[in-house]
């Protein structure tokens, strides 16, 4: 409740984005329009004894250029994609930098996984080349609250500052939380999401060996569909009291309405109907709509054999008939999973299709899969008048998450 | 039972809940309670044991691990494979 007694309105003021599509909302989304594949050929280390070898890695971003602040050029990558998506969404929202009342202004920027590249750095130079000491910003870089902490330094965030940490529904729980403290009155702003860089060599080695990576493409709930596609970067939104945005003559890019998150409490990577449904209903009833308020659902969608499947039944039972009409798309088939920012990146995506009437497309799609019934927007994207959207982020250990954007 | 056999029954009962389970060429993982993960666990072994590698996609071929005998035949069609390479 506000500080009036009435329930506060959450506004979406900034957003920011680095992907393999492109660092910047406006390269990101002409390319997500334009179905583009950001999948390919890894170059970023030497792939050595990998037998997959795609992913979708950021390569136009230049620290430098990016990043604005020193303590920023020396951290990890995760880091300097979020700390450059806030930079990004902190801009766009026309908030000055440092913040005017940082006391009242959250910084919740998460990574599933941290300074990857940084740690196996360290350990190749300790274990591999015998020396004496790690890199003295080793512990800095690698740390999870590392991008929450970079962020908040960049821009004098003073209130609530920490990571969330949930393997593939990280952004969404960062983004949920400050959702729920804005409109709560704990504080009025909040730069949340996620940043993360986790195609390392190690990090390879270790999502090869669970054995659900494509060697070919990400291609969601397509017959052809035979694993995931790692990706990275970070995507982050500037979320705002709704009275304190037009209060500063803000420009109100949407309004986040609802928020649901849930556990299956059953297995580490076997996907539950369960869990994501009651998920999605609960974001629905929290946004005070009906299911067949949703235009656009922007789908977990990894390209999994299990997970695609399971996520189509559970559309299907929170939508009922209205499923027919709902407009689905994974653009995991153009940004690969950015893993702990893909509920920021697909964020960005919700808020512009709403804003464009555009839906976006899933690509490499040659037909459904078995139990893959739902309209996925297959290989081209289309205009649709588009009221209100659904982002799903679910992860291993059953763990779903579930926000709304909404017109403005 | 070969050498092979006998060797993948052994890494399967270490990675079984109840390693007493009667297993024969003919028992399905299933019916040992190897799940998805359990079998990545067991691949991984199996690639350790023999010195080989076998790019298992959990997505795509189950059948390929569906009973006891049809992970032996896969290892055995990669043990050949890995010895025609280093001959060629």
């Amino acid at each position: 409740m506000g500080l009036n007694g009435k329930e506060r309105r959450v506004a979406v003021t900034g957003m920011g984005v680095v992907s393999c599509l492109g660092t910047g909302v406006e390269k990101f989304w002409a390319a997500i329009k334009a179905g583009e594949n950001g999948i390919k050929p890894i170059e970023g280390f030497p792939l050595m004894d990998l037998y997959i070898s795609i992913g979708g890695e950021v390569r136009d971003f230049d620290p430098r250029v990016h990043c604005i602040t020193k303590p920023l050029l020396l951290a990890d990558r995760y880091s300097q994609y979020a700390g450059a998506a806030a930079l990004q969404a902190v801009q766009q929202s026309g908030l000055e930098t440092p913040f005017k009342n940082g006391e009242r202004a959250a910084s919740i920027v998460g990574s599933g996984a941290g300074g990857l590249a940084t740690l196996e750095k360290a350990y190749e130079d300790l274990f591999i080349h015998k020396k004496k000491a790690t890199h003295p910003l080793t512990l800095l870089r690698t740390i999870g609250s590392s991008a929450a902490a970079h962020v908040s330094i960049d821009h004098g965030i003073r209130g609530p500052v920490f990571g969330t940490v949930s393997a593939c529904s990280t952004a969404a729980h960062a983004i949920g939380l400050a959702f729920q403290m804005i409109r709560s009155g704990a504080v009025d702003i909040a730069v949340a999401g996620a940043g993360e860089a986790a195609i390392t060599y190690g990090s390879m080695r270790a999502w090869q060996a669970m054995r659900v990576l494509s060697p070919d493409g990400c291609f969601p709930f397509a017959k052809r569909r035979n694993g995931t596609v790692l990706g990275e970067g970070a995507g982050i939104l500037v979320l705002e009291d709704l009275e304190h945005a037009r209060a500063r003559g803000a420009t109100i890019l949407a309004e986040l309405c609802g928020f649901g998150m849930t556990s299956d409490a059953a297995d580490m990577v076997n996907p539950d109907i369960e869990g994501p449904t009651r998920a999605m209903q609960i974001a629905l009833a929290d946004a005070r709509l009906s299911p067949g308020d949703i235009d656009y659902l922007n789908a977990h969608g990894t390209a999994t054999t299990a997970n695609d499947i399971n996520e189509t039944r559970a559309i299907r039972k929170v939508f009922g008939p209205h499923a027919n009409r709902l407009s689905v798309s994974s653009t995991k088939s153009m940004h690969g999973h950015c893993l702990g920012a893909g509920g920021g990146v697909e964020a960005v995506v919700c808020v512009q299709a709403m804003r464009e009437g555009f839906v976006p497309a899933t690509i490499g799609f040659d037909e459904p899969g078995q139990g893959c019934d739902l309209d996925y927007t297959p290989n081209e994207g289309r205009k649709r008048e588009i009221g209100y959207t659904m982002s799903n982020s679910f992860a291993f250990g059953g763990l779903n998450v579930v926000f709304g954007p909404a017109p403005n | 039972m070969d050498d092979v056999a006998e060797k993948i029954i052994a890494i399967l009962r270490k990675n079984m809940r109840d390693p007493n389970k009667e297993i024969t060429l003919d028992t399905k993982l299933t019916d040992l309670d190897i799940e998805s993960l359990d079998l990545a666990v067991i691949v991984f072994d199996i690639e350790d044991t023999f010195g080989i590698q076998i790019p298992y996609n959990a997505n795509e071929e189950v059948q390929d691990f569906a009973t006891v005998s049809s992970v032996v035949d896969r290892v055995k069609a990669v043990l050949a494979g890995s010895h025609t390479s280093n001959a060629a």
